[in-house]
């Protein structure tokens, strides 16, 4: 056991460092390193739902919207007239100074990671009722109408999209506003990560997998399944806002349903990244997310024009010869890794059976 | 266990090693190439006016580099111009500009297709002082954050169809008119809205009809249906190459009978060769028309550009290309003045350049928006089966005359 825990030690000790040293050792990569840690945060919290509870979600968008709006609405009203700032075409320009900027990116986050989990939980309480098909549906419909509703809204720049603050001016480096932002994902994704990983040690994981694996029997075993349910759904929304919101403030310039609601490529690519990487394991969603994330670079460079052609395939390739993700089929061929001990004798008597 | 940990760090530790061998970034002027950079819609919903405009800047690389390229100090180099598709996506546009100017090593920009994908990437061209000179972001508010290295060859998207209305007031008797609009839910159409906003306060007119329609559109038949029940006396829509399309299929299937239409990109939308006499009396904002005087010495006159063009790609140029080929005619000239690589020092001669080209006058106003080009309007007009755009205002150019009311459908043939 002791063991175990050192070389734990090591992995994780090797990968803060590398996640400290990766902006300057690919300096130019930044942007993409800080789009990983988001996608690896947006995929390892979708698989609380998808991989634990067995609730298919593609209303996690939601709260990724939301994050992002509140994150600079609040940045920029905490000092300035949000309707000024976003109306149309307005013609007075406002400039944060650099301890304005992050002051309100600060109580920007801090609410891009509340609200949403107050939302999920109003939310929940109401659709968390549906089971399969039909919550998958819920969810689906509810990306797609805060995309319409977000795009009506004229405080926050309704279709005209909201230009987020730019980065204070007074920073000179060009380096610096990379810097900022990946080091920021990177908290998120290390406390996402903590938090995730105590779950997987807690007795709530097994509550959520018992809901997986059969809700009636679970509640017939005196859990109370839609509390739990609620609260999965709740941790899930907090990280998903921060995601957002470190997005948000990243992009520069929010857009209603292709930035911010984007169920079509951010909703997707997270149930994909952790389908990918095997869902229902604490891996799995961070390699699927890491995987996706440099075939879609390299796939998007390469074959311009076709990429999504090439997505397709993938989605296919995926679901047809690695139902259970990398992490599955890891398991299925090497279980013994996996601390999975299979009694020969007892395999053979069961194929015998037959 | 074991065995997976060190799988994992092996693997990681070899993309590290990929990664760091791999950011070798090349040269902004690469041997005699000059390298720009752009990321174009060549998927997604503004594709085929991303593919207009990609084709405009191919045709215009082709043509310079065919006649000599450019001279900087004594030297002639060639454009050459790396393309990624941002499947128009705002965010992934944003992120694209990022690579080119990071990975690439691209020290000058050419811009995306639409106003929404432009307010994306300036921001980081901004951060990296990298000149840009775009012809496909229309919005103004583009122009009025204090962007130093953005240059648009092209007049903002509120002037679009302000004419157009009033046009109508003129054609009312000097009376206030009855304006119905609708406009997609995307920062150019919205900044058309409030161009037509504007126009209305100043004449008196009312808007009575005031919709939004979604992204990605294909219907509107319930903005058209109260058009019919309401009877205003122009209707406007704006959504980019879809929205005319939709516009005047709905209304010739719903024959909705109103005595003005304005829209935007007809001609992008082809509207005379795929709708024909259903399209006709639309009355059109343009940023360009092969019929206007202009002239330079690499496509010579409008009318010359629209001949060579066809022989290249096989279909008339729509503005979108006629644009985007004149941006790279200012980059030409900017780079042959500042002399240098110098971004500042092209920066500087492009805040200076004053320049006719087959498109138009060219100047920048201070906000980097194009101040010496008038928008112009035409009408599609119909001679038997063959239809065609014909320019009805400004008169300066005005080839016919504007045909106003539309007449019914009961009455069309």
């Amino acid at each position: 056991m002791n063991a175990l825990k050192q070389k734990d030690l090591i992995l994780y000790s090797g990968l803060i460092i590398l996640g400290l040293a990766a902006p300057f050792l690919f300096s130019a990569f930044k942007v993409q390193l800080t789009y990983l840690c988001v996608l690896i945060v947006l995929a390892m919290t979708w698989n609380l739902q998808g991989g634990e509870m067995g609730y298919n979600s593609f209303g996690n968008i939601l709260f990724y919207g939301l994050g992002m709006y509140l994150t600079s609405s609040v940045q920029v009203g905490m000092f300035f007239p949000l309707a000024e700032w976003t109306e149309s075409g307005g013609e007075k320009t406002f400039v944060h100074t650099t301890a304005q900027y992050f002051q309100g990116i600060g109580v920007g986050l801090l609410v891009a990671a509340i609200i949403p989990t107050i939302v999920a939980g109003a939310i929940g309480y109401a659709i968390l009722g549906l089971r399969g098909h039909y919550f998958a549906i819920c969810t689906l419909g509810l990306g797609i109408a805060a995309g319409e509703i977000a795009g009506g809204i004229e405080i926050i720049g309704a279709g005209q999209g909201f230009t987020t603050p730019p980065f204070p001016a007074e920073i000179i480096d060009p380096e610096a506003r990379g810097q900022f932002f990946y080091f920021l994902s990177f908290v998120v994704l290390v406390l996402a990560f903590v938090f995730v990983k105590y779950i997987y040690g807690s007795r709530f994981r097994l509550i959520l997998n018992a809901i997986r694996d059969n809700e009636d029997k679970a509640e017939a075993m005196g859990i109370q399944t839609m509390k739990y349910k609620i609260v999965g759904w709740m941790c899930s929304a907090f990280f998903c806002g921060l995601a957002g919101g470190i997005m948000g403030g990243l992009i520069g310039y929010i857009d209603s349903t292709d930035v911010a609601f984007d169920g079509r490529e951010m909703g997707v690519f997270m149930v994909l990244m952790a389908i990918l990487g095997g869902k229902g394991t604490l891996w799995g969603p961070i390699i699927g997310a890491t995987l996706f994330h440099f075939l879609k670079e390299g796939l998007w460079t390469f074959i311009l024009g076709w990429q999504y052609v090439a997505l397709g395939v993938l989605i296919v390739v995926i679901v047809v010869y690695f139902p259970e993700g990398l992490m599955g089929w890891l398991r299925e061929k090497y279980p013994e890794r996996f601390g999975e001990v299979i009694d020969e004798k007892d395999r053979k008597a069961q194929v015998e059976l037959k | 266990m074991n065995k997976i940990v060190k799988l994992f760090i092996t693997s990681i530790s070899a993309i590290t090693l990929a990664l760091v061998s791999f950011t070798s970034s090349f040269a902004k002027v690469d041997g005699e190439y000059i390298v720009l950079g752009s990321a174009i819609s060549l998927t997604g919903k503004y594709s085929s006016n991303g593919v207009h405009t990609q084709n405009g800047y191919n045709m215009a690389v082709d043509r310079i580099n065919k006649m000599g390229g450019v001279k900087v100090g004594g030297k002639s180099y060639k454009f050459e111009i790396i393309y990624y598709d941002d499947e128009s996506n705002p965010k992934r546009a944003a992120q694209l500009a990022e690579r080119l100017i990071k990975q690439d090593g691209v020290h000058y920009m050419l811009g995306p297709y639409s106003s929404g994908l432009t307010k994306a990437i300036a921001p980081v061209t901004e951060k990296y002082k990298i000149p840009m000179v775009e012809a496909n972001g229309a919005s103004r508010s583009l122009f009025t954050k204090g962007y130093k290295y953005l240059f648009a060859v092209l007049s903002p998207a509120n002037q679009y169809l302000e004419v157009a209305i009033d046009l109508a007031v003129e054609k009312n008797g000097g009376k206030p008119v009855r304006i119905a609009q609708a406009f997609e839910q995307d920062a150019f159409s919205q900044d058309v809205r409030l161009g037509i906003l504007d126009a209305a306060k100043r004449t008196g007119s009312e808007i009575i009809i005031d919709d939004k329609l979604p992204k990605e559109l294909n219907d509107m038949a319930a903005t058209l249906a109260k058009v019919k029940a309401t009877k205003p006396d122009v209707l406007v829509v704006s959504g980019h190459t879809k929205g005319a399309l939709t516009a005047i299929r709905q209304i010739s299937e719903m024959k909705v009978d109103v005595p003005m239409l304005a829209m935007t990109h007809c001609d992008a939308a082809k509207l005379s060769k795929q709708h024909g006499k259903n399209s006709e009396y639309a009355l059109c904002a343009s940023q360009w028309h092969k019929n206007l005087s202009y002239k330079d010495k690499f496509f010579g006159s409008g009318k010359k550009y629209d001949k060579d063009f066809k022989k290249e790609f096989g279909y008339a140029p729509p503005y979108q290309s006629a644009e985007s080929s004149a941006a790279l005619l200012v980059f030409k000239d900017a780079f042959e003045r500042a002399n240098s690589f110098d971004r500042d020092k092209v920066r500087d001669a492009l805040v200076d350049t004053e320049m006719q080209t087959f498109y138009g006058n060219i100047k920048f106003g201070p906000g980097g928006q194009n101040v010496a080009k008038p928008m112009i309007l035409f009408q599609v007009r119909c001679k038997g089966d063959t239809c065609e755009n014909k320019v009805v205002a400004p008169t300066k150019w005005a080839s016919d005359k504007f045909y106003h009311p539309i007449p019914k459908w009961s009455e069309r043939g």
